[in-house]
C-alpha cells in the first residue's frame, strides 16, 4: 500500500473554523440594498381547480412591487425527464397538493409580502382528492392529472431468471407487505435564495445542494443561455436529497420579480412551510415473496412495491428505478422480479432522499430474510453469510461488484461480545426486555443519473506555491470539501492549509451532475486527483528542465521538490512555483481535469447495469431496550462495519456513519407525517419526532477496507449505506426483545403495545 | 388560507416595572386584549403561529421586581413567585428535598435552555393538558394566589384552576402572584413519571404524579394527578379513595391503577390514541405506586 501523506489522515474539516464562529453566510444570510422579499400564498384545498384569481387588492397595498400567478410562466413546467416534465412554479388550472403555491408576492418586507398573499382572492372549486396509492390506482378514482390513467406517474417491471422456477425449488415461501414512512429529509437550514436580474442574466444566491439542476432550470425557464445564469454557492446546511437538488416556487417567482421590477428579490420558507410543501421522502408498501432452502439459500425474490408519489413526478422514476436495480445487492439472488408503481395522490411530492430507493426494499427482504431464517431455525448472521456476495461479482441484472466487505463484516460482528451475549437469551427483568439486531446492506457510490454525470475540477497556483481549487461540487454538510482539499494536497505533496477551495459559482466552477448518490468523494474526488496531476505534470516539466532529469522522477512531497535518488537536487514547493511561473515569459499553471466514469451503458428501462461505480457494504448490529409495557424502546448501542473501500478521512465517515444510522434509527423508531386528508398534522419539530441528542446510542465504527479500483485511492461511499443498513437493524433488535416482527415504520411505542396485547390475547 | 409560522404580530408593548402598574394596566383591559406574558415561551411561538388572536399589548411581567421567589417557612409552606423560571424550581433545594415531585416534573419540561427562560406559572396558567408541572402540583395540594387592582386577592385550589385546553379561572384583570403549598405531610414520598417518544425534550404524552405516604402498612394521603389523558391536568379521585386508609397490597395497587385509567377521558390524536393513554396511565399509576413505597 502507497504511503500518503494527507490521504486517511483525520483532518478536521476546513470549513469547521468559519461554521463555529458564524462567520459562514448561507443563503438566508444575504441581503441587499433595495432588496424585496418574496412570499406564496398556497392553496387551503389538497385538490380543487382554480376558477379565478383576482390580484387587484394585493397589488394596491402600498409596498407591494409585483404580484405573481400561474399564467406569468407561460405553461413552462419542469421535471427529470422530459416526459416528466409536470410541475408548474406556480399552480395554473389546478392545485394537486394542500399548500401548494398558487399566486407570490414581492414586497419591500416582509410582512407586507405576507399580508398582501392574504389579499389575493382566489375562487377554487374543490375536487375530491385522492391520499392512498392503493385507492388512487384503482379505476374511478380522481386523477390527480387529468391525463394520466390510474394514477400512474411512473412503472418499472424488472424481470431476470425464471421466478417461478425459483419458488419451485425453494423449500420455504414466504409473502409479506411491508410499509416504509413518511419522512423528512430533515435539513435544519430552510430553502432561500436572493435573486438579481440585470444586463447580465440571472444572479443567484440560492440554498441548493446541486445547483446545476436549478441553473438548467432557471435557463430553460427564462429562456436564456447557460452563460447568463450565474448560481452562487453560499454555505449549505445539509440537503440529503430532494428539495436541495431541486427547484422551487420560490426559485422562480424571485427570478422572475428580479425582472420586472429590477431589484434583487429574496425568499426564506421557514421550518413550518418545508414541513407541510416541500419533498419527503416516498411512503412504500412492499409486497415481497421470497423462496428459501432449507439450509437458508435464497431461490428467488419478487417485489411488487407501490409509492405515495404524491402530486407531482420530480426524481420519482429514479427513486422506483432503485428500488429495484439494487434490490440484487448484497444477497445472491438467482431469480428475481420487480414491478415498481409511482402513484400520484394528492399528497406532497416524493422524492430522493438519503439512502434512495435502496432504504424501502432493501428493509423489506433483510427482514423477510430473517423471518424465514427463524422458521428454519438459522442464525441471522448465518443466513446472511450463507447468501452474500464476494467480490467480484455480477448480479443477475450486471450490477458489477469489484469489492465486497460485507461477509468480512458480517463475521466480525458474530465476534463481538454483543453479539454473542444475545444468544444467551435471559428472560427480561422487570418490564425491560433487551434485544440485539443485524442487518447487512449494500447502497452504491458515485452514482448516476440519465443525462450529464461527471465531475470536473481546475486546480490554480498561485506564484507563491498556494493552491486555488475549483470544483462544481457542494458540500452541503457532508464534508466533501476537506476531502477534496485533501486529495489535491496529497498530489501535490501539499497539506490542507496550501490549498483553499473555492465555493461554488457556475460562471467559474466547472459543472458538475450534483451532490446526491454519493457521487462527491468519489466523481468529483477523481477529477481533483486528476486537475492537481495536471499541475503536477507541469510543475516537474519545469523542475526536470531546471535540473536536467527525467520529469518522472520528480517526487512532490512534505511542501517540498526533489529529485528520486538525488536528495541534493530539490527545492521548496513554493520556490519551484515561482520559477515555473515567472519562467520565459511567465506561464499561467492551471491544471484542469474530470472524472472518468468507464463504466458501461446502464438500461434504464429494465433495470440492467449500474447505476454506481461502486458499492459499499455495510454490517450494522443494534442492541435496544423495549419497555414491554409502555413500548418505550431506547437504542443503547450500535456496532456498524461499513465497507467504504478507504476512508479518506476517517472523522468525515465515522460521522457520516454515525450520522446515517441515527436518521436511520429515526426512521426506525420515531419519525413519521401523520396525515388527514392531504393535511400534514404535526408541521412542527416538536410533533414530527426526529431522534434528540439524547436518544443517541453508543456507536462503533470498524472500518472494512477493500481499497475499490475504480475509486481515487480505493475510496467508495460513506453517507448513504448506513441509513439503509440502520432499520432493519433496529427492527430486528425490537424483534429480538419482543419477539414480534413489525413491518411498518416506524415502530412506535403504541404499535409495540398493541402487538404484544394482541399477542397475549 | 393556509398561513405559516411568521414574525410577530404588530402589537403594543408594556413592561411595567411594578405589580401594580401591571395591575392599573390590566383593570384597563378591554376584553382580555391585553396580555400578560413570563417567559413567553408558550406565547410567542402561538403569537408567530397564529394560533391565539393577537393582544393589543403584550405585558412583559420581568420588570416587575420581587417576583421571581422561591421562599419556604415551616408553618406558611413554600411561596414559588410568578417569575421563578422552571430552571430555579427544578433546582432549588429546599424544593429537591421536600417536594421532590415537584422538581423532578420541572426537570422533565423541555430543554435547559427553555426551562431557564421560561416558569412554572406560565406552564400552568398556559393550562395544556399535558403542562408537566400541573400532576405534581395537584399532587401537593397546590393554591394559587390572583390578584387583581386595588388588593384584590383570591386563592384558588389548584384542583378548581383548570377549566379546559388552555383555559383557566384568571380573570382578564388578574395576575398570578405566587404559588402556594403547604409543608407536605411527613414520610410522604412522591413521584412524576413522563411517557414520551424520546427520551428527553419531548412532550408528555402520559404524565403521572403519585405522592403517598405508607403508615403502619397502610396508605394515607394519596394523591394522582395525571397529565395528557382529559381536558384538563386531573386527580384520579377514585383511584385515590381506593387506596387512602387500605392496607398496601399488590392487587390493591393493580385494581387502583385501573381505576385511575378508567377515570380518564384522553383523546385520539397524531401523538397517540385514547386507548393507548388509558392504557399507560394503568402502567405508570401502578409503576409510581410501586416507586412511593
Ligand atoms: C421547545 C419547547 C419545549 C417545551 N416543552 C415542554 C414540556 O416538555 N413540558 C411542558 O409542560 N411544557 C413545555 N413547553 C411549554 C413551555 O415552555 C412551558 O409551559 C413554560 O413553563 C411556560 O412558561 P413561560 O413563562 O414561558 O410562559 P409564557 O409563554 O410567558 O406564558 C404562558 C401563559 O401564561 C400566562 N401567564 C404567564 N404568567 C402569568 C401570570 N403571572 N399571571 C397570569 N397569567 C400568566 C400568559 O398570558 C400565557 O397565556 C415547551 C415549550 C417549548 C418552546
Amino acid at each position: 500500500m502507497e504511503e500518503y501523506s494527507v490521504i486517511g489522515k483525520r483532518i478536521p474539516r476546513v470549513d469547521g473554523r468559519v461554521k463555529v464562529t458564524g462567520e459562514a453566510r448561507y443563503a438566508a444570510d444575504y441581503s441587499m440594498p433595495g432588496m424585496l422579499w418574496c412570499k406564496m400564498l398556497r392553496s387551503p384545498y389538497p385538490h380543487a381547480r382554480i376558477v379565478s384569481i383576482d390580484t387587484s387588492r394585493a397589488e394596491k397595498l402600498p409596498g407591494v412591487k409585483g404580484v405573481l400567478t400561474g399564467k406569468d410562466f407561460n405553461g413552462w413546467t419542469w421535471g427529470w425527464m422530459p416526459k416528466t416534465r409536470d410541475e408548474p412554479p406556480l399552480a395554473v388550472d389546478k392545485v394537486r397538493y394542500l399548500a401548494e403555491a398558487v399566486a407570490a408576492v414581492a414586497a419591500i418586507d416582509e410582512d407586507t409580502a405576507e399580508e398582501a398573499t392574504e389579499l389575493i382572492k382566489v375562487e377554487y372549486e374543490e375536487l375530491p382528492g385522492v391520499f392512498d396509492p392503493e385507492e388512487a390506482m384503482k379505476e374511478g378514482a380522481p386523477r390527480v392529472h387529468d391525463y394520466v390513467k390510474n394514477n400512474l406517474s411512473w412503472d418499472f417491471h424488472m424481470d431476470f431468471g425464471d421466478v417461478d422456477k425459483g419458488f419451485g425449488e425453494a423449500d420455504l415461501v414466504r409473502e409479506d407487505r411491508f410499509e416504509t414512512g413518511r419522512v423528512i429529509t430533515g435539513y435544519l437550514e430552510p430553502p432561500a435564495a436572493v435573486a438579481l436580474w440585470d444586463s447580465g442574466g440571472i444572479t443567484i444566491w440560492a440554498a441548493k445542494q446541486s445547483p446545476y439542476f436549478v441553473y438548467r432550470h432557471l435557463a430553460a425557464c427564462f429562456n436564456l443561455p447557460l452563460n447568463k445564469v450565474r448560481i452562487i454557492q453560499p454555505f449549505i446546511g445539509a440537503g440529503f436529497g430532494g428539495t436541495k437538488n431541486d427547484s422551487l416556487a420560490g426559485d422562480f417567482c424571485s427570478v422572475l420579480f428580479s425582472k420586472r421590477t429590477g431589484r434583487p428579490v429574496k425568499f426564506v420558507y421557514n421550518m413550518h412551510e418545508v414541513l407541510m410543501t416541500c419533498r419527503r421522502r416516498h411512503n412504500m408498501i412492499i409486497h415481497n415473496k421470497m423462496g428459501m432452502k432449507k439450509d437458508g439459500i435464497i431461490t428467488a425474490m419478487q417485489s411488487k412495491v407501490i409509492a405515495d408519489g404524491g402530486a407531482y413526478t420530480a426524481i420519482g422514476p429514479l427513486t422506483m428505478y432503485l428500488t429495484g436495480s439494487i434490490s440484487t445487492l448484497p444477497y445472491k439472488l438467482p431469480h428475481f422480479r420487480h414491478d415498481a408503481y409511482r402513484i400520484f395522490t394528492n399528497n406532497p411530492i416524493g422524492a430522493a432522499m438519503r439512502g434512495h430507493g435502496v432504504t424501502h426494499t432493501r428493509f423489506a427482504a433483510e427482514i423477510q430474510m430473517e423471518m424465514m431464517a427463524e422458521e428454519l431455525g438459522i442464525d441471522p448472521i448465518e443466513v446472511r453469510l450463507k447468501n452474500a456476495i464476494t467480490a467480484p461479482y455480477e448480479t443477475i441484472n450486471k450490477v458489477t461488484v469489484h469489492t465486497c466487505g460485507l461477509k468480512e463484516g458480517l463475521k466480525t460482528l458474530s465476534e463481538n461480545p454483543k453479539w454473542k451475549k444475545r444468544s444467551g437469551g435471559s428472560p427480561p427483568e422487570g418490564p425491560l426486555s433487551h434485544g440485539v439486531g443485524i442487518s447487512g446492506t449494500a447502497y452504491l457510490g458515485g452514482a448516476r443519473q440519465r443525462g450529464h454525470q461527471s465531475c470536473g475540477a481546475v486546480v490554480r497556483l498561485c506564484e507563491d506555491g498556494t493552491i486555488d481549487y475549483l470544483t462544481g461540487a457542494t458540500d452541503c454538510g457532508q464534508g466533501s470539501d476537506t476531502v477534496l482539499v485533501q486529495i489535491v494536497a496529497e498530489e501535490l505533496g501539499l497539506g490542507v492549509e496550501d490549498v483553499d477551495i473555492k465555493r461554488v459559482d457556475t460562471a467559474v466552477t466547472p459543472c458538475d451532475a450534483g451532490s446526491y448518490g454519493s457521487r462527491v468523494t468519489v466523481l468529483a474526488g477523481g477529477a481533483a486527483r486528476n486537475a492537481a496531476r495536471d499541475v503536477k505534470r507541469q510543475l516537474a516539466e519545469v523542475a526536470a528542465r531546471n535540473w536536467e532529469v527525467d520529469p518522472g522522477d520528480i517526487i512532490f512531497k512534505d511542501q517540498r521538490v526533489y529529485v528520486k535518488g538525488e536528495p541534493e537536487k530539490a527545492m521548496p514547493f513554493r520556490k519551484l512555483a515561482q520559477v515555473a511561473c515567472y519562467a520565459g515569459s511567465g506561464a499561467v499553471i492551471i491544471g484542469r481535469g474530470y472524472s472518468q466514469y468507464g463504466i458501461e451503458e446502464l438500461d434504464f428501462d429494465k433495470g440492467i447495469g449500474n447505476a454506481g461505480t461502486s458499492y459499499s457494504f455495510t454490517s450494522q448490529l443494534t442492541e435496544v431496550d423495549v419497555d414491554l409495557e409502555t413500548g418505550f424502546v431506547k437504542c443503547t448501542d450500535m456496532v456498524i462495519a461499513h465497507d467504504c473501500g478507504r476512508p479518506l478521512n476517517p472523522i468525515n465517515v465515522e460521522a457520516q456513519n454515525q450520522g446515517g444510522a441515527i436518521q436511520g434509527m429515526g426512521q426506525a423508531m420515531y419519525e413519521r407525517f401523520a396525515m388527514d386528508l392531504g393535511k400534514t398534522l404535526n408541521a412542527n419539530l416538536a410533533d414530527y419526532k426526529m431522534p434528540l441528542s439524547t436518544d443517541v446510542p453508543n456507536i462503533e465504527l470498524i472500518d472494512i477496507i477493500t481499497d475499490d479500483p475504480n475509486g481515487p485511492y480505493g475510496a467508495k461511499e460513506a453517507s448513504e449505506g448506513s441509513t439503509v443498513s440502520s432499520p432493519p437493524s433496529v427492527v430486528s433488535a425490537i424483534h429480538d426483545a419482543t419477539g414480534i416482527w413489525f413491518k411498518e415504520q416506524p415502530v412506535t411505542p403504541e404499535k409495540i403495545v398493541m402487538a404484544l396485547k394482541k399477542k397475549r390475547e | 388560507m393556509v398561513t405559516f409560522y411568521r414574525r410577530l404580530p404588530k402589537m403594543g408593548y408594556v413592561k411595567p416595572g411594578s405589580l401594580e402598574e401591571a395591575l392599573e394596566l390590566l383593570e384597563k383591559n378591554p376584553n382580555g386584549r391585553y396580555r400578560v406574558y413570563a417567559g413567553g415561551t408558550d406565547v410567542i411561538p402561538k403569537l408567530k403561529g397564529r394560533v391565539i388572536q393577537s393582544p393589543e399589548i403584550l405585558v412583559d411581567l420581568k420588570g416587575v421586581s420581587d417576583l421571581d421567589h422561591i421562599d419556604f417557612d415551616e408553618q406558611k409552606g413554600l411561596y414559588i413567585g410568578a417569575l421563578a423560571t422552571v430552571r430555579s424550581v427544578e433546582t432549588s433545594p429546599v424544593i429537591k428535598e421536600r417536594y421532590p415531585i415537584l422538581s423532578q416534573a420541572a426537570g422533565s419540561i423541555a430543554s435547559i435552555q427553555v426551562r431557564n427562560r421560561g416558569t412554572i406559572t406560565g406552564n400552568i396558567c398556559n393550562a395544556v393538558p399535558s403542562a408537566d408541572s400541573a400532576p405534581a402540583l395537584l399532587c401537593l395540594d397546590a393554591r394559587v394566589l390572583l390578584y387583581s387592582k386595588n388588593g384584590g386577592e383570591r386563592t384558588v385550589d389548584i384542583t378548581d384552576f383548570f377549566k379546559g385546553p388552555g383555559l383557566t379561572v384568571l380573570q382578564p384583570n388578574e395576575i398570578l402572584r405566587e404559588i402556594n403549598i403547604s409543608a407536605s405531610p411527613e414520610n410522604s414520598r412522591s413521584v412524576y413519571i413522563k411517557l414520551s417518544p424520546r427520551s428527553r425534550m419531548d412532550l408528555a404524552v402520559v404524565g403521572v404524579g403519585v405522592l403517598l405516604t405508607k403508615t403502619n402498612g397502610t396508605f394515607r394521603n394519596v394523591r394522582i394527578g395525571l397529565g395528557a389523558v382529559a381536558p384538563t391536568p386531573i386527580r384520579a379521585l377514585k383511584a385515590e379513595a381506593m387506596l387512602e386508609g387500605s392496607e398496601v397490597n399488590d392487587d390493591l395497587i393493580i385494581n387502583a391503577a385501573r381505576t385511575a385509567s378508567e377515570e380518564s377521558r384522553p383523546i385520539d390524536d397524531h401523538r397517540a390514541s385514547a386507548e393507548y393513554r388509558k392504557m399507560m396511565v394503568e402502567v405508570l399509576v401502578k409503576r409510581a405506586i410501586h416507586q412511593c413505597l
